[in-house]
């Protein structure tokens, strides 16, 4: 064995830990659960379990609910998507600007997406609540009339999107820093140069030079909202009257409180073919445009 | 130099390995009740019992493991929320505990998993548990098929929860001064005309009178005042039948007459325990909740008769032997089942009234004032029906108590969608699961 093979082999022997544990924790669910949207499993009843064919799937695309579901998790990537690229994009651009305590103001701002969704959805809870919370006890404060943040049925999913927002929005940030501080500093001065306002520098250098990671920043987090999941079970529990209650809430419902895992594993694997489809079209029109 | 610094190194890890293994093995020997002399029986016990009732829970069984030294039981707290995922998933691959709590609901739907143990003989023979000393309606839950499948540990029914200072300022009082609760429909009326104060536009300024606190119980409640169930006779969905109907239509009046905080305010419970709201409809096991406040003074009672009879819904936590036990663990969870059982007056204290007629009738039980007025509604109680789709079918029901309640949909249209809802859930699992029997609910 010569040397480079030795070298190679030595690498792919740091890999094996985790190769291990993706193949038992990934691989295998993964074809488990391909196995079972084929199949009909009642888990009070798994030895009449049955081969089914795509009849899992036939009946999720006539089921209300489904629908329902799918409704609500369009909602919230609707809401979730641009707002996380806006505000993410408009606080790097602030951060970017500060001359003085950038790096605590960085950490701060992270700071929530180190948080777990539960902590964060419990704290959230004390803030929504429309007797003692935060909001509305500030809001009284100043004469206002209290919201019915969550159990509103039109209020509930944007409360979740506040909440998210709040969750993850640090971290998109400082991604789009790190992009911002990348640029070289002579595209700015030559652009001044040249008489450009801050309009023409913003929309005619830093949007196409951020393309690449606002690319990155759309399509993750259109796949993280399509999962959209702990927030709302720990807010609202999927209400009120199911508002709230997205697909992925929905394939754990019918699973694990109904039992029928052939049934959500269809679920499963509609939601994987909504989220491939969806982000191969962003991947691709950003990228012609990038590329463009 | 480099051969024996190797030769060195693999003598050093042979050793450390042999320690590793040994170590490990004495570890699992003593964790698993090793030991020269050592005969305990150990069984697992889980339940959901995770706020203060697990504390009287924990000190029950210390008591048993004291008194049976040859059986060591172990607690297994888990919430609710995911605790059956747990144990059916445990229990379907033979992995569950020795024994486990279920609700009466979901019992239909656990023991079709095959891991739930007939445990008829511990009601006959020596030392039995007195099969009579239970209402006939509790021994209907957990019979199937002939066979007795649980010991019922406890029962709690919703009743209504009172806040004395306002039943006394709304003039409830009886002969002797002492707040009483409102008993019928026209009290109930008068009640919420008396207690309902708005002295400003804030909202934080009413009292109510009356709050929802989980809206599809409280419905519950009603049904069977009204004759109303949730299953006809061959274990179809009956949702919409006129009492069911009747029940609702009080509901919904008392929410479109603004007779309490609107759906979207979200006080119920909240509201009573920092004294906003004079009247809730809550499960017994709430009182935990309130005897950790000082200055609250609070008492139950049954809920009013709106309908045509007293009535109201129940539930209760069952005790199941898992069938894949030994021989030995069977003896020993029949002989912690009926301890439990005869114990169940320590149990009540937690907040829960006792299954058995004969610990009700034990004169330390009236000193539990909730609890105690709570058991009087035993005889016109309704538990949930009786159906593997419990999860799917109550979903349905309490959808459309609150699409009610908040105002989205008359009464008679929302039972109709649930009714016909539930019948396919129904209609699936016969189809899919054919053998499995039909169950019609128990009458109150």
């Amino acid at each position: 064995m010569n040397a480079r093979r030795k070298e190679e082999l030595v690498g792919y022997l740091f890999l094996v830990p985790y190769l291990v544990l993706f193949v038992i924790f990934i691989i295998v669910p993964v074809l488990v659960s391909a196995w079972l949207s084929v199949v009909q499993l009642d888990l009070t009843n798994a030895s009449k379990s049955a081969f089914i064919g795509a009849q899992n799937f036939t009946d999720a695309l006539k089921d209300d609910f489904f629908w329902q579901a799918t409704g609500a998790t369009g909602r919230f990537a609707l809401l979730m998507v641009p707002s996380v690229l806006v505000l993410g994009t408009a606080m790097a651009l602030g951060m970017n600007r500060m001359a003085q305590g950038r790096d605590m103001v960085r950490a701060l701002v992270y700071m929530p997406s180190m948080l777990n969704v539960a902590a964060t959805g419990i704290l959230w809870q004390w803030f929504f609540n429309n007797e003692f919370g935060l909001f509305n006890y500030t809001i009284r404060k100043a004469g206002g009339t209290p919201v019915p943040w969550l159990t509103d049925a039109n209020m509930a999913m944007p409360s979740v999107v506040l909440m998210s927002l709040w969750w993850t929005v640090g971290g998109t940030s400082v991604v789009v820093l790190t992009a911002l501080q990348q640029i070289p500093k002579m595209y700015f001065e030559a652009a001044s140069l040249d008489g450009a306002t801050g309009q023409h520098i913003f929309f005619r250098i830093m949007i196409p030079l951020l393309k690449p990671v606002l690319l990155f920043v759309f399509v993750t987090t259109t796949i993280a909202s399509f999962q959209m999941f702990g927030q709302a079970a720990i807010l609202t529990g999927g209400g009120p009257t199911f508002a709230t209650r997205g697909v992925v809430q929905y394939m754990f419902e019918t699973a694990f409180n109904g039992y029928r895992f052939g049934y959500g594993a269809a679920i499963s694997w509609l939601l994987f073919a909504a989220i491939l489809v969806f982000s191969s079209i962003q991947a691709r029109v950003l990228k012609s445009q990038v590329e463009g | 130099m480099s051969r024996q610094r190797g030769s060195f190194n693999i003598h050093a890890l042979v050793l450390g390995v042999l320690v590793l293994v040994l170590t490990t093995g004495v570890i699992r020997w003593s964790m698993l009740g090793g030991g020269i002399g050592s005969k305990k029986t150990r069984l697992a016990f889980w339940n959901g019992f995770t706020g203060p009732d697990g504390v009287v829970m924990l000190k029950i069984i210390e008591d048993f493991n004291r008194q049976n030294p040859d059986v060591e039981v172990a607690m297994q707290r888990i919430p609710w929320a995911t605790y059956y995922n747990k144990l059916t998933v445990a229990g379907s691959d033979g992995r569950g505990p020795e024994i486990f709590v279920v609700h009466t609901d979901a019992l239909p739907r656990i023991r079709r998993a095959g891991f739930v143990a007939d445990i008829s003989d511990l009601y006959t023979g020596k030392d039995a548990i007195d099969i009579k000393d239970f209402d006939q309606v509790v021994v209907d839950q957990v019979q199937f098929d002939g066979h007795l499948e649980g010991v019922p540990l406890d029962i709690h029914p919703q009743g209504a929860f009172l806040n004395k200072q306002m039943l006394k300022g709304a003039g409830y009082v009886d002969s002797n001064g002492n707040a009483r609760a409102p008993r019928d429909r026209v009290e109930m009326t008068d009640f919420i005309e008396k207690a309902t104060r708005e002295p400003g536009g804030d909202l934080k300024d009413k009292q109510w009178a009356f709050a929802f606190t989980y809206w599809g119980a409280n419905f519950r409640s009603l049904m069977p005042q009204f004759g109303g169930r949730y299953l006809d006779e061959e274990g179809n969905a009956d949702l919409d039948s006129e009492p069911n109907l009747k029940a609702l239509e009080f509901l919904a009046g008392i929410a479109k007459n603004k007779q309490a905080p609107p759906a979207d305010n979200g006080l119920g419970w909240f509201g009573f325990r920092t004294k906003r709201v004079a009247m809730v409809w809550d499960g017994v096991f709430m009182l935990g909740d309130l005897t950790r406040l000082n200055d609250f003074e609070y008492l139950g009672a049954p809920i009013p008769q709106i309908g045509d009879k007293p009535g109201t819904l129940a539930n209760s936590h069952v005790l199941c032997v898992n069938k894949s036990v030994s021989n030995i663990e069977r003896e020993a969870s029949g002989r912690f089942l009926k301890y439990l059982s005869d114990h169940s007056l320590e149990w009540a204290s937690a907040g829960q009234v006792p299954a058995r007629k004969s610990v009700r009738e034990n004169p330390e039980f009236a000193k539990m004032p909730v609890q105690f007025a709570f058991s009087k509604q035993i005889p016109t109680m309704m538990y949930p029906p009786r159906t593997p789709v419990i999860f799917e079918f109550m979903l349905e029901l309490d959808r459309a108590v609150e699409r009610v309640v908040r105002g989205q949909i008359g009464p008679k249209e929302a039972l109709a969608e649930a009714n016909k809802n539930a019948q396919t859930v129904i209609d699936r699992d016969r189809r899919e699961y054919p053998t499995t029997p039909n169950l019609s609910e128990a009458k109150p």
